[in-house]
């Protein structure tokens, strides 16, 4: 009894994070990132969407250094196939956003 | 299959049909795990060949290791503690991720009387897990995975991370004698405002006494919030035991790397029926001091705080005295993934007070197994 209500709880709890977020996702009325890798030029602007290359790499430096250094040494680049399964491990592990995760790659296959 | 043998309702050898626990409920059998996780490896495996092949950024699977030698004097004795911990990545399509980590560690000693050093090499599964990012809000991971309480266990322990290299105190408060759990996890990270992000796990484990597999049956769950502008991360852990004495473990956790400064503060608070404390740590980097800047910018001093007390229930993993530690650390980064570490503790308990040294090295490679695409 206690271990079913435990189960549905942690669900109720995914699923409720989940509704909550995509909720804001809609207000915010901005492209999913896991498509469009969609950077915010000025975060305080409300995440604009911004195709400009130098931007995403500008924006791909600043979460790096704002997330990489945050357990270990950030490290240096390494090739771009390695670099998206390290980014895949630490989007993971360290429960990086998507955003950051896409900007994050950008910037470091470059 | 193997033969009877004595046992009463409390058996949790995996192969005796006896319930675990008296009420009639069983202990998982380990084959029905490992048939649950071959069957996720195969359907991972099939989904890769739907996965689309052009993108040159393509993960390719990785192997990597920290490892490390790390000689602890305590009492003036020293001790080796050699250490390897190999970790296989297999990304599979665009959103799964296979991922595992062995270690492999011992503590060879002088028995007294003897001039050579003995020791056994002792092995553990840390992780087996599968992961599916299904959203950019929820990854589902199946498996055996680290326990999410705190920050220690899943995110500072491998040797060539950690700054100090003895565990804090309160760390088996509910990540056990095993730092794992087996079972299933939803986790993920988002904004939920352009400065603020938000991270969850959310898991359920199931008992497996099996070494070097074992986990208890348990459910629980961490949230944290961290501002990106700040560096500064707060967070709670949670976790109900679903045996033994039922019991609830919590916790809180700090971090905060303020930005100007190459300063790194971290704190956990942990409370269980069995045992509750503290540790608060500070890293700083000399990266600013002006003079011999080639070396100094290399040098990080550690400082380290903490305090357990014992609690109701006995432990086998905990002290078993409340204990006040305090330790020193300077460590050499060669480069981000390479250094020589050092520390001095002193421990204080109604079971003596003890110095603590270490010196060592630590070390962690990433190789990748296939093609890495262009530098
Ligand atoms: C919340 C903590 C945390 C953050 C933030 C973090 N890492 Fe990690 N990282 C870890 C841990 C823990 C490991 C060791 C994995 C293991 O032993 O299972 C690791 C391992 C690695 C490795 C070794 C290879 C591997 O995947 O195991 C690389 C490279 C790496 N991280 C790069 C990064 C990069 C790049 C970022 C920024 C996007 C990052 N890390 C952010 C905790 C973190």
């Amino acid at each position: 009894m206690t271990k079913q209500f435990l189960v549905f709880s942690l669900l109720a709890m995914a699923i409720g994070a989940g509704l909550l977020a995509s909720a804001q996702d809609r207000q915010a009325a901005k492209p999913s990132a896991s498509t469009a890798a969609a950077p915010s030029a000025s975060p305080a602007a409300g995440r604009a969407t911004v195709h400009d290359d130098a931007a995403e790499r500008i924006e791909g430096e600043k979460r790096f250094k704002a997330n990489c250094g945050r357990c270990h040494m950030a490290p240096e680049k390494f090739p771009p196939r390695m670099m998206a399964t390290i980014l895949r491990h630490m989007r993971v592990r360290a429960t990086l956003t998507d955003e950051d995760t896409q900007l994050i790659l950008h910037y470091m296959t470059q | 299959m193997a033969a009877p043998h004595d046992c009463s309702f409390g058996c949790t050898r995996y192969w005796c049909g006896k319930p675990a626990f008296p009420d009639g409920r069983r202990a998982l059998p380990l084959q029905r795990t490992i048939v649950a996780l071959i069957f996720l490896l195969t359907l991972a495996s099939s989904l890769r060949a739907q996965s689309e092949d052009t993108d040159v950024q393509r993960p390719v699977p990785i192997f990597s290791a920290g490892m490390g030698f790390i000689t602890p004097f305590q009492g003036g004795q020293p001790n080796l503690d050699p250490l390897i911990s190999p970790i296989f990545l297999i990304p599979i399509g665009d959103r799964w991720l296979i991922e595992s980590r062995d270690t492999f560690e011992s503590d060879f000693a002088t028995p007294p009387g003897s001039d050579t050093f003995h020791g056994v090499i002792q092995k553990e599964v840390d992780y087996l897990q599968v992961d599916y990012i299904a959203n950019p809000y929820v990854t589902v991971t199946v498996g055996r995975y680290l326990t999410p309480f705190g920050i220690f266990n899943e995110r500072l322990y491998p040797i060539w991370i950690r700054d100090l290299q003895s565990d804090p105190l309160i760390l088996p408060i509910a990540t056990g004698p095993s730092n794992a759990s087996t079972g299933a996890m939803f986790r993920g990270g988002f904004a939920i405002s352009p400065k603020v992000n938000l991270n969850y796990a959310a898991y359920y484990s199931t008992l497996i006494a099996v070494s070097p597999v074992d986990s208890d049956r348990s459910a629980g769950g961490r949230v944290g919030i961290f501002l990106p502008d700040q560096r500064l991360e707060v967070g709670g852990s949670f976790q109900h035991l679903l045996q033994d004495e039922r019991s609830n473990s919590f916790g809180f956790h700090f971090a905060w790397q303020p930005p100007p400064i190459p300063l790194d503060i971290r704190a956990e608070y942990a409370r269980s029926s069995r045992g509750s404390g503290y540790w608060i740590e500070s890293a700083y980097r000399l990266s600013q001091i002006a003079t011999a800047q080639d070396y100094l910018r290399n040098v990080q001093l550690v400082a380290r705080m903490q305090q357990f007390f014992v609690g109701a229930l006995p432990s086998e993993v905990l002290p078993t005295a409340n204990t006040q530690e305090f330790e020193f650390g300077l460590n050499y980064y060669f480069r981000d993934n390479l250094r020589a570490v050092s520390s001095y503790g002193r421990q204080f308990s109604s079971l003596g007070n003890v110095n603590v040294w270490t010196v060592g090295i630590t070390y962690r490679i990433v190789t990748p197994i296939g093609h890495a695409g262009a530098d």
